[in-house]
């Protein structure tokens, strides 16, 4: 899969990663039992610690999505589900915060009240 | 498979003709050699070999086919000449990429050694010998005639010269897919290739041997499977990577890999792929034109157009990204360099 690392932007590093992570599982291109690569590689690629990768794969763990093993490294336990129907409600809320001049964070922030309520 | 437009931008696609005549004279001088100088000792043992000498050896151990032994050394050194001669035109045809040119100078070096080896073990038992039917092999021959050689032609892999970097001398083509990065955003695309019939075949073919040593008692042959072992290990899975740095295609073992640096990256795309068809069977493979091939099933499938008249094929899924993302990473080491 595709990993990009912004240092640029406001969310930490590994939040980041987690972040791509949570998506590829929800969409379904990481499947159960598929292995992420090695910490130490992943770091090297995206010129990153060792430590930020691990980081995201402990917190990606914590939240039941990865089984991390000695030796066998990180496996994808949770299985994606179909998000074809928030993919399509998705588009047209940005289409029309985009009408309404809205930033995208002001628009995530209302989508993170909404579903705080 | 076609490649319908050459990327123009490849500022010298034949350079690598020049290396490959260089590498394979040096392979042809050593491999005949080898096969020279054995049919030579050979031939200087003519007085002392009976008439016929044994030439065949049945799996028992007693000889069960048998020939003039100066026809014998001639066929040798027939058969030696013409297998260096094969790898000779693989290398000079297809000889592109640096990879290709080793391979083909080990294989080279190799046929010469080994059928030196074979000639010499043939023969040197039956020196003295009046009567061929008594002429014993020793077991171990096989082993070491095999193996032996192997040493020279990684001597010979190791000397073939690297490729030079070779920049592209123009920018991607604008109508080439993208990946869009903000400035300063890195990005790593990791893919394994697996599949296909190669562990299958590995493990039929490992099995064969191993029973067909122990059922002959000839223990010695316990190293094809052994050799054959490592052989599958080595290309049976494959990771892909593209990063700022290019693409890199590495063994899972660690060996064999090759790197294209991006700023040699001439462009990408998906492909289908057919191993048997366009590259004679599966994992590392040399193709026409010089086309290296990490073909581990048949369908989806990454090309990379390289310069010096180079291109990669890996069978992997997700190639459109790949492709993608490669033709970003070129873009970047492009504007590095106007720097």
């Amino acid at each position: 899969m595709l990993w990009r690392i912004d240092p640029g932007a406001d969310e930490p590093l590994y939040a980041q990663l987690v972040g791509q992570v949570r998506l590829a599982v929800a969409r379904g291109e990481l499947a159960a039992g598929e292995r992420l690569p090695a910490a130490r590689e992943l770091a090297a690629s995206l010129d990153l610690n060792a430590h930020t990768v691990l980081k995201a794969y402990q917190a990606l763990r914590d939240d039941g999505l990865i089984e991390l093993r000695r030796g066998r490294g990180a496996v994808v336990t949770a299985a994606g589900e179909d998000l074809s129907l928030v993919e399509r409600a998705l588009a047209d809320l940005v289409a029309a915060a985009r009408r309404a001049g809205l930033s995208a964070e002001t628009t995530t922030t209302l989508v993170k009240e909404a579903m705080h309520r | 498979m076609t490649t319908d437009r050459r990327p123009t931008t490849d500022p010298a696609p034949e350079a690598w003709r020049a290396r490959a005549r260089r590498a394979m004279c040096w392979a042809t001088a050593v491999g005949g050699a080898l096969t020279l100088a054995a049919a030579a000792v050979a031939w200087s043992w003519l007085d002392e070999l009976p008439d016929p000498v044994a030439s065949h050896w049945s799996g028992g151990g007693a000889p069960d086919g048998f020939s003039a032994p100066g026809s014998l050394v001639l066929v040798f050194a027939a058969l030696g000449l013409g297998l260096i001669a094969v790898f000779v035109v693989i290398g000079s045809v297809a000889g592109t990429a640096a990879s290709t040119r080793r391979l083909a100078a080990a294989g080279s070096v190799w046929s010469g050694g080994f059928v030196a080896g074979m000639l010499l073990t043939t023969l040197a038992p039956q020196r003295g010998l009046a009567d061929a039917s008594q002429a014993a092999l020793p077991g171990w021959a096989f082993a070491v005639v095999l193996v032996a050689p192997l040493v020279p032609a990684a001597i010979v892999a190791l000397l073939v010269p690297a490729d030079p970097p070779l920049p592209a001398a123009g920018p991607v083509a604008d109508d080439a897919p993208r990946t869009p990065l903000r400035a300063g955003e890195r990005a790593v695309w990791l893919r394994r290739a697996t599949g296909g019939p190669g562990l299958a075949v590995g493990m039929v073919a490992i099995l064969v041997t191993a029973v067909l040593a122990v059922a002959l008692e000839t223990w010695a042959m316990l190293v094809l499977p052994v050799l054959l072992a490592g052989l599958f290990a080595a290309m049976f899975a494959f990771t892909v990577r593209v990063d700022d740095s290019g693409l890199t295609v590495r063994s899972v073992l660690g060996w064999p890999g090759t790197h294209v640096p991006a700023d040699e990256v001439l462009g990408a795309s998906v492909v289908q792929a057919r191993p048997f068809a366009e590259f004679g069977g599966w994992g590392w493979r040399i193709g026409r034109g010089g086309r290296v091939g990490v073909v581990l099933r048949a369908g989806e499938a990454l090309l990379v157009e390289r310069t010096g008249g180079r291109s990669l094929v890996v069978t992997v899924d997700d190639a459109a990204t790949a492709a993608a993302l490669l033709h970003t990473v070129a873009d970047r080491s492009r504007a590095g360099a106007d720097d």
